[in-house]
């Protein structure tokens, strides 16, 4: 590290800086003192210390406020909306420069946060989630294709069918690994999801699927987190679509804009209430509150905050998801992240 | 590919630590229409604010054309390039209309003035939205509609491609309306974005493709407008059940019922030979086709003005103008315009009672036995709050209940939804049936139907040329953006 870097690094510190304006208020006033008492006591000069004495209180209260009030504004900002249950990232760092002590202790607690173990475990959460149980997959994946085998020679197509598509849903959900996924093998999952479901509601329950046809193949490539649509595809079915009475309806509908893709997945069930929405949302937009979340809570949403909480982790908190309801009404969620194309730059933010 | 113009993400706005606006979540697109309705009125001046000047967020980010220009973490306290249009001018009402457009705008260095020049230049926008404006007329002089369309105009010209308009359809007539959603369509063929917020979904769906329904400061949901069923679910239960019983309920009450109030042959500047009685207790909508018609008769009704022709009877009393003590006005946005904060709520309730009981000020055993009989309707409470601290609600009962207390025979209320959102449209409702339960006929002057319709027993739609009667049973062929008006 240069000594300009090591001048600048010291520097950043508002505790350093308190003192060194606290010694130069010292030198400064004591300075302009002991000028007053001369010139009074001479009779001369008065106008001019006096006027140095305003010119320098004025330069160190302009200091004090941009180099110490500012920066401890920005500081108490960061730190408040932590204790309000908001994410941060290195970038809000940046902000945080009370103490280098203090300074340590939010990088350590960043590093925590972003940690790939923390990554693993909101996967991890992901996987539980859509499989429901914990179970052995291996043991599952054999047991799977021995009664598809069964099925197929007792002539059960549907039964066969069904177990086909109950193991490559296993497949996806457990064995791939990788954090980013293209929007084509989401959806495929999402279609061998909504076909085992199929079976449950029968007719009962459409997928529509809505696009631009000119920016299917671009939508198609993009990069997304795993398991970012079928959770969510989950959750509409199960409080939404299911507990409508007669027909219900599920869209999933992507829109590309320059710099985003906006993938909405729409139901036309039940929706919620406006508490319950806002509480919702408040929890989506709370990171932290996700991640110290216990499982046992068992409340609402869980999943939903869940793929809200890796798209922060991946892409920052610009990007994320929303919900949009009325009672009756039924519900919309949108996410919202940006156009990632290549593997390279999967590589990169992972 | 979608180009957005404007996106909103996750919001949260305070002023002095109440929370406004919270997960505020809401996108335009270049060429859209989007409407905007709010379920409540809460946190739409802080979302207005927040369109025009980028004050500090608690959280959330703000986009324009995919760049953020607002967030949490760095507020400049800029202003953005977008233009608010609604009831407050803003014009300069002493100048003329090309200097409004030209003069004023940022970049405009000629020291010397060059009228000829400005107004050829000016002549190709007005005549590519079909519009007629004489470009030397001060601002002060044009209409309500001249000045929406103006300042439109100059957003354009200003080149600002996103902009707001703000309750539109309170200010300008059907036709105008019309016209002006001709114009708003011609420019987002063009690229300009608008958001058309608006109280009305019947309004809404006549220009919009979807809207987004706000409540408590946050947008709860986006729905298409082309779909009939949003329309149904939008309206609460509570609403619908309202209209429904009332609508039944004015079918008994309606059989027999004395004259309170008619108007024979009236003629003003723009009125042409307007007729029409109200009985005691009846509901008469007035649909005003005319904004200087609209102008006119509000000016008899509040200014005392004395129409040029024609009689007013007052039951068996005919009457020069509309200044008599048994016809009552309640002005547009009542709760601003029919309030007194420097007196008390006793003196604002009583103030029209003193015409009928004179020593009402001297005794105060007629103020105690008015806040004993009124007192658990209104809320005891009240009669010892400054009236500035009131809630809108309870404003709204109180000038209604000033009304009821003055007993009337005729009471014109002019546009009396406009500015109430959704609970306190269903609030004032309720304080208009009591008052027809009282035998004081209400005659509804507005210039759109929205409410109206619903409670009126009849309709007359006046324009310039003169007036035509619908009766209660001919509604449903005038209502088809009006889904509440069909039969359950």
């Amino acid at each position: 590290m240069s000594w300009k870097e090591k001048w600048k690094n010291k520097w950043k510190y508002i505790s350093n800086r308190v003192q060194v304006l606290g010694v130069l208020a010292l030198v400064a006033f004591s300075v302009s003192g002991a000028a007053q008492l001369v010139a009074a006591e001479t009779g001369k000069g008065v106008l001019f210390t006096g006027c140095l004495t305003l010119l320098a209180g004025a330069t160190l209260a302009a200091a004090f406020w941009f180099w110490v009030v500012h920066p401890y504004r920005e500081h108490e900002k960061v730190e408040k909306r932590f204790l309000a249950g908001y994410m941060f990232s290195r970038e809000d760092l940046e902000r945080a420069v009370l103490t280098p002590t203090m300074r340590e202790q939010m990088e350590m607690l960043e590093r925590m946060l972003h940690s790939p173990q923390l990554m693993d475990l909101n996967k991890r959460q992901a996987q539980y989630l859509a499989l429901q149980n914990q179970i052995n997959p291996h043991f599952l994946y054999n047991t799977l294709e021995s009664i598809r085998g069964e099925a197929l020679i007792a002539g059960l197509d549907s039964v066969a069918d069904m177990t086909e598509s109950l193991a490559k849903f296993f497949r996806y959900t457990i064995t791939k690994v990788e954090n980013l996924v293209s929007v084509e093998e989401e959806l495929d999952n999402c279609e061998t999801y909504f076909g085992i479901q199929k079976y449950r509601f029968g007719d009962r329950l459409q997928l529509h699927i809505e696009y631009d046809p000119d920016e299917w193949e671009e939508i198609m490539n993009c990069r997304i987190p795993k398991l970012t649509l079928q959770p969510i595809l989950e959750n509409s079915i199960i409080h939404g679509t299911e507990l409508k009475i007669g027909e219900g309806n599920l869209w999933i509908r992507f829109r590309r804009t320059e710099n985003r893709l906006i993938i909405t997945i729409s139901d036309d069930g039940v929706g919620m209430d406006e508490e319950t929405l806002a509480s919702l949302n408040a929890k989506l937009n709370r990171g932290v509150d996700a991640i110290t979340q216990q499982p046992e809570e068992k409340q609402g949403g869980i999943a939903l905050a869940n793929v809200n909480n890796r798209i922060h982790l991946i892409f920052g908190d610009e990007y994320g998801m929303h919900v949009y309801s009325m009672a009756d009404s039924g519900t919309d969620v949108e996410i919202s992240i940006p156009v990632v194309t290549r593997l390279e730059s999967k590589e990169e933010r992972v | 590919m979608n180009r957005e113009v404007f996106r909103m993400e996750r919001v949260t706005y305070q002023e002095n630590g109440v929370t406004f606006l919270k997960d505020f979540n809401l996108r335009i697109d270049e060429g859209e229409i989007l409407g905007l309705i709010p379920v409540n009125g809460y946190g739409l001046n802080a979302f207005l604010k927040l369109l025009e000047v980028n004050y500090p967020l608690e959280d959330g980010y703000v986009y324009s054309r995919g760049e953020i220009i607002n967030s949490w973490k760095d507020s400049k306290r800029t202003r953005n390039r977008i233009s608010v249009i609604g009831a407050e001018n803003r014009l300069v009402e002493t100048l003329s209309v090309t200097d409004n457009i030209f003069v004023l705008r940022k970049g405009f260095r000629q020291e010397v003035i060059r009228t000829g020049l400005l107004r050829r230049q000016l002549l190709p926008f007005l005549a590519d939205i079909g519009m007629d404006i004489p470009t030397e007329m001060p601002v002060e002089r044009l209409t309500v509609f001249q000045r929406v369309v103006l300042e439109l105009l100059r957003a354009v010209v200003f080149g600002q491609k996103f902009i707001v308009l703000n309750e539109i359809g309170a200010l300008i007539s059907y036709e105008e309306l019309d016209k002006l959603h001709e114009i708003l369509r011609h420019y987002a063929a063009q690229g300009f974005s608008f958001l058309y917020i608006c109280l009305h979904y019947e309004e809404t769906s006549r220009i919009c493709e979807r809207c987004a329904m706000m409540s408590h400061g946050r947008i709860l949901k986006l729905i298409p407008c082309n779909d009939e069923e949003s329309a149904e679910r939008l309206y609460t239960a509570e609403y619908k059940r309202m209209v429904r019983v009332h609508m039944e309920n004015r079918q008994e009450k309606l059989k027999a019922q004395r004259q309170a109030f008619a108007a024979e042959h009236l003629r003003g500047e723009h009125l042409r030979d307007l007729s029409f009685t109200v009985g005691a207790g009846e509901c008469l909508a007035m649909q005003i086709l005319d904004n200087s018609v609209f102008v006119e008769l509000r000016s008899f009704l509040l200014q005392n003005q004395v129409p040029e022709g024609g009689e007013l009877w007052v039951g068996k009393r005919r009457r020069r103008n509309f200044s008599d003590r048994r016809i009552a006005v309640i002005q547009e946005l009542a709760t601003r315009t029919m309030v007194f904060p420097e007196l008390s709520y006793m003196e604002n309730l009583c103030i029209s009672l003193s015409m009928r009981v004179p020593a009402l000020w001297l005794r105060k055993s007629i103020r105690r036995s008015i806040r004993r009989e009124y007192g658990p309707i209104l809320g005891e409470e009240v009669f010892d709050l400054p009236v500035s601290s009131l809630t809108e609600r309870q404003k709204y009962q109180m000038i209604y209940t000033r009304v009821q207390l003055a007993r009337p025979d005729v009471v014109f209320c002019i546009q009396p939804f406009k500015g109430a959102d959704l609970p306190h449209r269903i609030h004032i409702w309720r304080l208009l049936e009591q008052l027809m339960d009282h035998g004081i006929a209400v005659v509804l002057v507005s210039l759109n139907l929205s409410d109206s319709l619903s409670m009126a027993d009849r309709l007359l739609v006046i324009g310039k040329e003169g007036s035509q009667e619908v009766l209660r049973k001919d509604f449903p062929t005038l209502a088809e953006e009006v889904p509440w008006m069909k039969p359950v």
